[in-house]
């Protein structure tokens, strides 16, 4: 048997001066996710064909025999969302309890553990899934819900609620994506991440945040235009294989009553205001299952679609939804970056140049604005050339939503494989935790149980490499669809072909980028 | 066999490391299970020119109990570390609180590069500690926390209880309000009618 010391230590644990972190991605698979990129990029280049066929066809589950049934039955009846709702609340609940009374020790506490290392980087990967499923069960709204409508799942004829329009200069998701931005800074720069106190405190905003929304307005405003939560998954969800739609397209054609839409006396309206039938986009939808309990015909249920259809073909583009994906990719890729162990070296030099002292707030809010404002610029400069090469065809407004929709795939691919180190890596003390919430007499994390953990993560670490490989290539391969098949929809397929140059270099820009991440050795949280 | 091997060679070199992920002036936790010494709560800060380590042993004190404070201050620039005096103040860490009620803990000089401070406190509660120098003509300051006895939060909770009844009692008054301004409103066009 021969292990050299630095075989070792590259195997398990990679140093950087002063920290403990994992070791990136080795360069075999760097080598592959090169190779990937490079047979999309010919591939595409060489042979452009109408990614539309095939595209946004819908099959319903509840025709798969077996589990058809009892998907119809959960969609139909109330009682398992309920069920798990009340699972969701309780534990809400407990973060609360634990982050307020339990130990300070981020890694024996319930509330960060579960908040930081289970649900937010779970809730990413359950958008693969299961779409927006995160939504119907959010204890937020729920327990908001229960509170404005003092009760619990029946539509209440009144409930405490000034019924508000949401003004139309708030009727975007410009409040969520300053959420998105505001979460970020608390979450990286002033590291709630590391405080019980602060996480449960961040949950009881977000809840009276929640109430004063459905106290103030319409149905969800909450869910529609602020929650930065929800916006996340309302936009992956373009890429989800799930989606709610109608069984028979034909009956919601038909359909006058629009029970999905006003609801009944029983169940409330759609949330966000859609109707089933006209569902185009799932972007808004909260998978809250009122339109499928309210609908007559028993017209609504979970169904199959291709990948990423719904970002080629159906997505409408918008231009605050266009920013929200630009400050996704921007800030996932920023999130990793603020966890590379030169990340703090480089912080304490600018600290030191622009005289910033303590926390260095200042330092990171600095590094933040300019991790969003480089590929932000640069997404513009790759529109406006693009706008440029098509003749100023569109209104630039227009082709610049367009552009951004390609764009998803790689925030998605990447906050996948990020998360995935988290959930791997810092779930094995998961267990530990769930038995004693508060972390009553429990001790810091020794360095050797830190080792401990290094050694036996969740999955094996080569297992790891491949599902963050293959997620890197996935993402620049779905990517590559989405724009060839949005820019044909604009040109044709011919011109779309040239035109779409700009946009691949800032699509392969952005991988690369983001495959540099993933090769470094990264800090972990707890 | 081989974990175990790569166990041992891990093991020899981590004193040399610093524990998990921390963030530059928050709070952080660590336990070092081969020395003597009891857990230890850590923040880490840069000040000026100088990068400081604060420590306090035990990591959560307990009120009437002794306790520790380790300074360590080390110029950015060579990793020179500050050979002055420390000045060692506490307060009380609350909103209200001011500058003028600090209590001085001591000026400590260092020992093997560290400032060494003992306290004892005999309430629970949220403290400052503030540690001031003064290094090449320039006066220091920084701040730490220091919590003695558990923590007890039920602030936040009543806080947010409290701003959730008054919502829903502000709203519900106000929608009665505009039902009866709408009762009356049609009493009157019916009146008029
Ligand atoms: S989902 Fe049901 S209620 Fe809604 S449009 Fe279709 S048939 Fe009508
Ligand atoms: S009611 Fe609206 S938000 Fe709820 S699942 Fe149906 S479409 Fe989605």
């Amino acid at each position: 048997m021969a292990l050299g010391v630095g075989e070792a230590l590259q195997s398990v644990i990679c140093l950087a001066p002063g920290y403990v972190a994992h070791p990136g991605l080795p360069v075999g698979w760097v080598e592959l996710v090169l190779a990937g990129m490079v047979l999309t990029m010919i591939r595409v280049l060489w042979r452009p064909e109408s990614v539309t066929a095939g595209a946004g066809r819908f099959h319903t589950l509840v025709d798969l025999p077996g589990i058809g049934t009892w998907l119809r039955r959960l969609a139909r009846h109330h009682h398992v969302l309920l069920a798990l709702r009340m699972m969701t609340v309780a534990v809400f609940l407990l973060v609360i309890y634990a982050g307020l009374f339990g130990t300070p020790l981020p890694e024996r506490n319930f509330a960060t553990v579960v908040t930081w290392s289970l649900w937010w980087t779970g809730v990413i990967l359950s958008v693969a899934f299961v779409g927006s499923a995160w939504c119907a069960i959010c204890p937020w709204d729920a327990l908001a819900t229960w509170l404005v409508r003092r009760r619990l799942w029946r539509r209440a004829p009144e409930h405490v609620s000034l019924n508000l329009r949401v003004p139309r200069w708030l009727r975007t998701v410009w409040p969520a994506w300053w959420m998105f931005v505001g979460l970020t800074w608390l979450e990286l720069g002033l590291g709630i991440t590391t405080s019980p106190h602060l996480t449960a405190i961040l949950a009881l905003v977000i809840l009276v945040l929640t109430l004063v929304s459905q106290l103030l307005f319409e149905r969800k405003a909450f869910c529609r235009h602020f929650c930065s939560v929800g916006r996340t998954i309302g936009l992956y969800q373009q890429l989800s294989p799930l989606a709610l739609r109608p069984i028979d397209p034909e009956a919601c054609a038909r359909c006058t009553t629009l029970e999905c839409y006003h609801g009944t006396a029983d169940i409330e309206p759609c949330p966000t205001h859609l109707v089933m039938g006209r569902l185009r986009e799932n972007t808004f939808c909260t998978s809250c299952g009122a339109c499928s309990q309210s609908c007559p015909q028993a017209n609504v249920a979970w169904s199959s679609r291709p990948l990423g259809s719904e970002a080629m073909l159906d997505a409408r583009p918008r231009w605050d939804l266009a920013w929200f994906v630009l400050a996704l990719v921007s800030l996932t890729s920023f999130h990793g970056l603020t966890m590379l162990p030169v990340w703090e070296d480089w912080a304490r030099q600018v600290a030191q140049v622009i005289g910033d002292s303590g926390q260095l707030l200042w330092t990171f809010t600095l590094g933040m604005a300019a991790s969003m404002a480089v590929p932000m610029a640069l997404f513009v400069l790759v529109a406006w050339v693009t706008w440029q090469m098509d003749g100023r065809k569109l209104p630039f407004r227009r082709l610049f939503s367009v552009l951004a929709i390609p764009v998803l795939p790689l925030a998605f691919s990447y906050h996948l494989a990020h998360n995935l180190n988290h959930l791997v890596r810092e779930g094995r003390g998961a267990s530990a935790v769930l038995l004693n919430p508060l972390g009553k007499g429990a001790l810091p994390m020794s360095e050797a149980e830190m080792l401990q953990r290094q050694l036996h993560p969740l999955l094996d670490q080569d297992l790891l490499f491949a599902l963050q490989a293959g997620l890197l290539v996935f993402g620049f391969w779905l990517a590559v669809r989405i724009l060839q098949s949005r820019m044909s929809q604009i040109a044709g397929a011919g011109p779309a072909r040239s035109l779409m140059l700009p946009m691949l270099v800032f699509v392969a820009g952005m991988s690369l980028f983001n495959l540099w991440l993933l090769m470094q050795p990264m800090v972990m949280r707890m | 066999m081989r974990r175990t091997i790569r166990a041992m060679l891990l093991l020899s070199l981590l004193p040399a490391l610093a524990s998990a992920h921390h963030v530059l002036g928050r709070p952080s936790y660590s336990l070092n299970e081969d020395s003597n010494t009891p857990p230890s709560m850590q923040v880490e800060t840069q000040i000026g020119k100088y990068f400081v380590t604060y420590m306090v042993f035990p990591a959560f004190p307990q009120p009437g109990k002794p306790g520790r404070i380790n300074l360590y201050v080390k110029r950015l620039r060579d990793d020179h570390p500050f050979l002055g005096k420390v000045r060692f103040t506490i307060r009380d860490d609350s909103w209200l609180a001011s500058d003028d009620a600090r209590e001085e803990l001591g000026v400590q000089e260092p020992v093997d590069n560290v400032f060494r401070q003992g306290f004892v406190i005999s309430e629970p509660g949220d403290y400052l500690v503030i540690a001031e120098f003064e290094a090449e003509g320039e006066p220091y300051r920084i701040d730490f926390p220091l919590r003695i006895g558990n923590p007890s939060s039920m602030g936040p909770l009543g806080i947010t209880l409290g701003v959730i009844i008054v919502l829903l009692i502000a709203v519900n008054l106000l929608q009665r309000r505009r039902l009866a301004r709408l009762k009356t409103s049609e009493y009157h066009a019916r009146e008029e009618a």
